[in-house]
C-alpha cells in the first residue's frame, strides 16, 4: 500500500507545521507586547494559521492534503491546526476575541457569522469577492456571505443537503414509489406500516437532539415560507403564532408513523436500523453517509420533502460550509491570497477527493463526486427558490437547545403542544434578549 | 465460575446428615457449616456477578476496537463482532496523530510528577518538621486552594497563560497542573512526615546533619511509600486531565492525549472503533504506572488517616 510515502509527506507537513507555529506565535507575541495589545491589524510576511473543526481522521487528512497543495504552489504558507470539533464550537469566541488568534477558521456562513461581524471580530474580505475565483459564485451564496452592514466576511467552500432517504432495494420490494405531495407520502407511510417496519425513522436520541430540527424546519418552510422562517428564529415572531401550531399539526399527522425509538437512538444508530430494514426512510443530512458500510451507499435514495403547500416556492435546507477569517489577524494579505485559493475549483476538489465526498462544492465550476446521489442532490439545492441552513445556523447555538427541549417533549407528548410552544417562546425570548 | 462449583454441594449434605441421638450437636454444627458455605456461596457469587459488570464496558471496547468500521455500521455497536481487524488502532495511531499525542502527554505528565513531588516533599518537609510561623495557615490555604472548583479558573488561566506569553506551550500546562497539585501533594505528605518520630531527627541532629542532610536522608527515604503512591495518584490525574489541556493549548500537535482521543470524533459521525482502540492507547500508560505502583497505592490510600 502507500502507507510510507503518505506517512513521510504527512511527517514533513508536521514537522513544517511545528516550525513555522512556533515562529508565528513568537513573532506575534513581539507584535502584542510592542504595540500593546493595540488591535492595528497590519500585514507582515509568515505563516496563515488555519484552525480546522474537521476533526474526524478521515476529513482532517482531507485538509492537510489541500494545505500541502497550497503550500507547494508557491506564495504564502499555511499551516493546519486540527480541534476536537466540540472543542471548537465552545472555543470559537474565545479564539475570536484572543490578541493572538488564528488567521483563518472554519465555520458556518449567516447569521451565525453575522453575530460575530457585529462585534467587529471578522475580517473584512470585500475585495477578495470581486476577485475571479469567487467573481462567479451564485447569487444566493453572496447573499449568504455578506453581513448585516453590506460586509462580505465569509467564504464557503462546500455544502450538505437534507432529503428523506431510503434504500432503493427496499422501495422496490414493497413495491412503492417515491411521494411528491404530503397526502401521498402519508399514504406510503401507512402503506409501509403494513409491511410490519417503522415507516420513519428519526435518530434525535441521544447526543444528536437536534436531528428532529429538521422537521420543524422543513415543515415551517414548506407551511411559512423561507422568510417567516428566518424571522421566527430571529425573535420577530413568536413561537406561540396561529402559523407555527400548523407546523405542529401537520407533523401530528405523521407522528404515528414515527418510530417509537425515534427520541431513543442517536442518528448513527438510527441509519443502522434503515440499512437493516428496521425502518423505511429517514430525514437526514448526507453526512449520514459516513455512518453506512461503503457496500451499501450504492443503494441509498432521497427524496425531496414533500409539498405541502402547493403554494410555496420549494426551498431546501442547505447548510454551507467555509472560512471566516479573524480582524485581528496579523496577515491579512496572506490570509486573503489563502481565502481566494479555497474558493478554487482546484482547492475544493482536493477536498472532497480526500474526504467522504458526499458533499457538494460551491465554486460553479468544481467537480462533486460525480455520483447518481450528489448528482441528484446538486440538482435540487440550484433548483431551490431559496436555500435556508439549518435551525441553529440560521438563528444561533444558543436557542438550538430550546428547539431541543421543545421538539423532544412534542414527540412525546403531542397533546401538551400549546404549553410546549409557550415554553419555548419563554425560553428563546431569553436568548433573543441578550 | 467460583458462583457453580460450590452451588451443587448443599443439596448433597443434608440427605448424609445422620438421625442418631447424639445427632444434635453434629447436626448444629453441620447446620452452622452449612451456613458458611451458603455465605461464601454468595459472596463468591455477588462478587463474580459485580466484576463481571465492572468487566463488561471494558470487554466492549476492546471488542469494538478490533472490529471495523463497516461491521459496526451495518450491524450496529451492540451486535457481535462479524469481523477482526487492528486497523482501528493503526487509524487512531497514525491518522488521528495519537503517537504524537502519546508523546506530548508523556513530556508533560513525567517532568510535571518528578517536579511537584520535589517541590511538595520539600514543603511538607519544613511544614512538618520545622516551627515555620504561620505554617498552620499556610497548610490551610492549601487545602482551600483545592476546595476551589476548577471551573472558575479557567478564563483567568488562559489569560493569564497569555499575558506570560506562554500560551499555547507545554510549559503552560507544566505549570499549570505543578500549581494545582501541589496543595494537595504537600497536604498528604505533610501528614506522613508528621508521623515520623522526632527522635529519629534529632539523632541525626546530633550527629552533625544540617536540613539538607536531614531532608534528602533521612525523611525522604522514610517517606517513601507515600512518594510512590502519589506518584501513581498524581501521574493518572495528570495524564488524564483534559481540561487544563485545552484551555491553555491552541495547537493540534501539542495537544495531549486526551484531547487528541477527543478529536477523533468526527463533526457528525463518530467511528467507533477508531475511538474505541484510542481509548485503549490512552489508557494502557495509566494501566502501566497503576499496575507498578499498585502495592504502593493500596497502602497509600490511608496515609494520614491513622496519626
Amino acid at each position: 500500500m502507500n502507507t510510507s510515502p503518505t506517512s513521510r509527506r504527512r511527517f514533513l507537513a508536521g514537522a513544517g507545521a511545528l516550525g513555522a507555529v512556533g515562529a508565528a506565535s513568537l513573532m506575534s507575541g513581539c507584535v502584542a507586547s510592542g504595540s500593546g495589545g493595540g488591535s492595528t491589524a497590519q500585514s507582515k510576511g509568515g505563516t496563515v494559521s488555519l484552525q480546522s473543526n474537521l476533526s474526524s481522521p478521515q476529513a482532517k487528512k482531507a485538509m492537510e492534503d489541500l494545505v500541502a497543495a497550497f503550500d507547494k504552489r508557491g506564495g504564502a504558507k499555511a499551516s493546519l491546526n486540527t480541534v476536537a470539533s466540540e472543542t471548537f464550537r465552545t472555543q470559537l469566541p474565545t479564539y475570536l476575541t484572543s490578541a493572538n488568534p488564528p488567521d483563518l477558521l472554519t465555520w458556518y456562513p449567516g447569521s451565525v457569522a453575522n453575530a460575530y461581524s457585529d462585534k467587529n471580530l471578522l475580517l473584512d474580505v470585500d475585495d477578495i469577492w470581486t476577485k475571479p475565483e469567487l467573481s462567479g459564485y451564485s447569487d444566493a451564496l453572496k447573499k449568504l456571505c455578506t453581513d448585516d452592514k453590506g460586509r462580505k466576511v465569509f467564504v464557503p467552500a462546500s455544502y450538505y443537503w437534507w432529503g428523506v432517504f431510503y434504500k432503493k432495494s427496499n422501495f422496490a420490494k414493497w413495491d412503492v414509489q417515491e411521494p411528491k405531495t404530503w397526502d401521498e407520502f402519508l399514504a406510503l407511510c401507512r402503506k409501509l406500516k403494513t409491511k410490519g417496519v417503522a415507516p420513519i425513522g428519526l435518530g434525535a436520541g441521544a447526543d444528536t437532539a437536534w436531528v428532529a430540527s429538521a422537521w420543524f424546519d422543513y415543515f415551517d418552510i414548506r407551511i411559512n415560507g423561507a422568510q417567516y422562517h428566518r424571522d421566527l428564529l430571529a425573535g420577530k415572531h413568536s413561537f406561540t403564532d396561529p402559523q407555527v401550531h400548523k407546523v405542529f399539526d401537520t407533523w401530528s399527522e405523521a407522528l404515528p408513523y414515527f418510530d417509537p425509538n425515534g427520541t431513543a437512538l442517536s442518528f448513527q444508530d438510527a441509519t443502522t436500523a434503515l440499512l437493516n430494514n428496521r425502518t423505511g426512510m429517514m430525514l437526514i443530512g448526507t453526512f449520514f453517509a459516513d455512518a453506512a458500510p461503503k457496500d451499501q451507499l450504492g443503494d441509498l435514495d432521497f427524496f425531496r420533502f414533500p409539498v405541502i403547500d402547493p403554494a410555496m416556492p420549494l426551498v431546501e435546507e442547505g447548510p454551507t460550509d467555509g472560512y471566516f477569517a479573524s480582524a485581528h489577524t496579523h496577515h491579512q494579505a496572506e490570509v486573503k491570497e489563502l481565502m481566494r485559493y479555497l474558493a478554487t475549483a482546484e482547492a475544493q476538489e482536493i477536498y472532497l477527493k480526500g474526504s467522504s465526498g458526499t458533499s457538494i462544492p460551491t465554486n460553479p465550476t468544481a467537480k462533486d463526486s460525480g455520483t447518481p446521489l450528489v448528482k441528484k442532490g446538486r440538482a435540487m439545492i440550484e433548483s431551490a427558490a431559496d436555500v435556508t441552513q439549518f435551525f441553529n445556523r440560521d438563528s444561533s447555538d444558543a436557542l438550538q437547545p430550546t428547539a431541543d427541549t421543545a421538539l423532544t417533549k412534542f414527540l412525546a407528548k403531542p397533546k401538551e403542544i400549546t404549553s410546549i410552544l409557550s415554553n419555548w417562546q419563554r425560553d428563546a425570548q431569553k436568548i433573543w434578549s441578550q | 465460575m467460583a458462583a457453580t462449583t460450590p452451588a451443587g454441594t448443599p443439596t448433597g449434605s443434608p440427605a448424609g446428615s445422620p438421625a442418631g441421638l447424639k445427632a444434635r450437636t453434629a447436626d448444629a454444627s453441620a447446620h452452622a457449616r452449612r451456613r458458611r458455605m451458603w455465605g461464601t456461596v454468595a459472596f463468591h457469587g455477588s462478587a463474580g456477578l459485580i466484576s463481571l459488570l465492572w468487566l463488561v464496558p471494558i470487554a466492549v471496547v476492546l471488542v469494538t476496537a478490533t472490529r471495523s468500521f463497516d461491521d459496526i455500521a451495518a450491524h450496529g455497536l451492540g451486535s457481535m463482532p462479524h469481523s477482526f481487524t487492528l486497523g482501528g488502532f493503526r487509524q487512531a495511531w497514525t491518522d488521528g496523530g495519537q503517537q504524537q499525542a502519546l508523546i506530548n502527554s508523556l513530556v508533560v505528565t513525567i517532568p510535571t510528577v518528578l517536579l511537584s513531588l520535589l517541590l511538595a516533599s520539600m514543603a511538607a518537609f519544613a511544614l512538618s518538621r520545622y516551627d515555620v510561623p504561620l505554617r498552620r495557615a499556610l497548610l490551610l490555604l492549601m487545602l482551600s486552594g483545592n476546595l476551589l472548583p476548577p471551573q472558575i479558573l479557567l478564563i483567568p488561566v488562559s489569560k493569564l497563560s497569555e499575558k506570560l506569553g506562554i500560551y499555547d506551550s507545554l510549559y503552560a500546562l507544566i505549570g499549570v497542573q505543578i500549581g494545582f497539585g501541589v496543595g494537595f501533594y504537600v497536604f498528604v505528605l505533610h501528614g506522613f512526615m508528621r508521623a515520623i518520630p522526632p527522635e529519629i531527627q534529632q539523632a541525626a541532629v546530633i550527629d552533625g546533619a544540617g536540613p539538607w542532610q536531614i531532608y534528602t536522608r533521612i525523611i525522604l527515604p522514610l517517606a517513601r511509600p507515600a512518594l510512590a503512591a502519589l506518584t501513581a495518584l498524581s501521574f493518572t490525574w495528570i495524564f488524564n486531565d483534559l481540561l487544563w489541556a485545552i484551555t491553555v493549548l491552541r495547537t493540534g500537535s501539542k495537544m495531549p492525549i486526551t484531547a487528541s482521543l477527543l478529536g477523533l470524533q468526527g463533526q457528525y459521525v463518530s467511528q467507533w472503533n477508531v475511538i474505541a482502540a484510542g481509548s485503549v492507547i490512552a489508557a494502557a500508560p495509566t494501566v502501566i504506572v497503576f499496575l507498578r505502583f499498585q502495592r504502593h497505592f493500596v497502602a497509600g490510600l490511608n496515609l494520614g488517616a491513622v496519626k
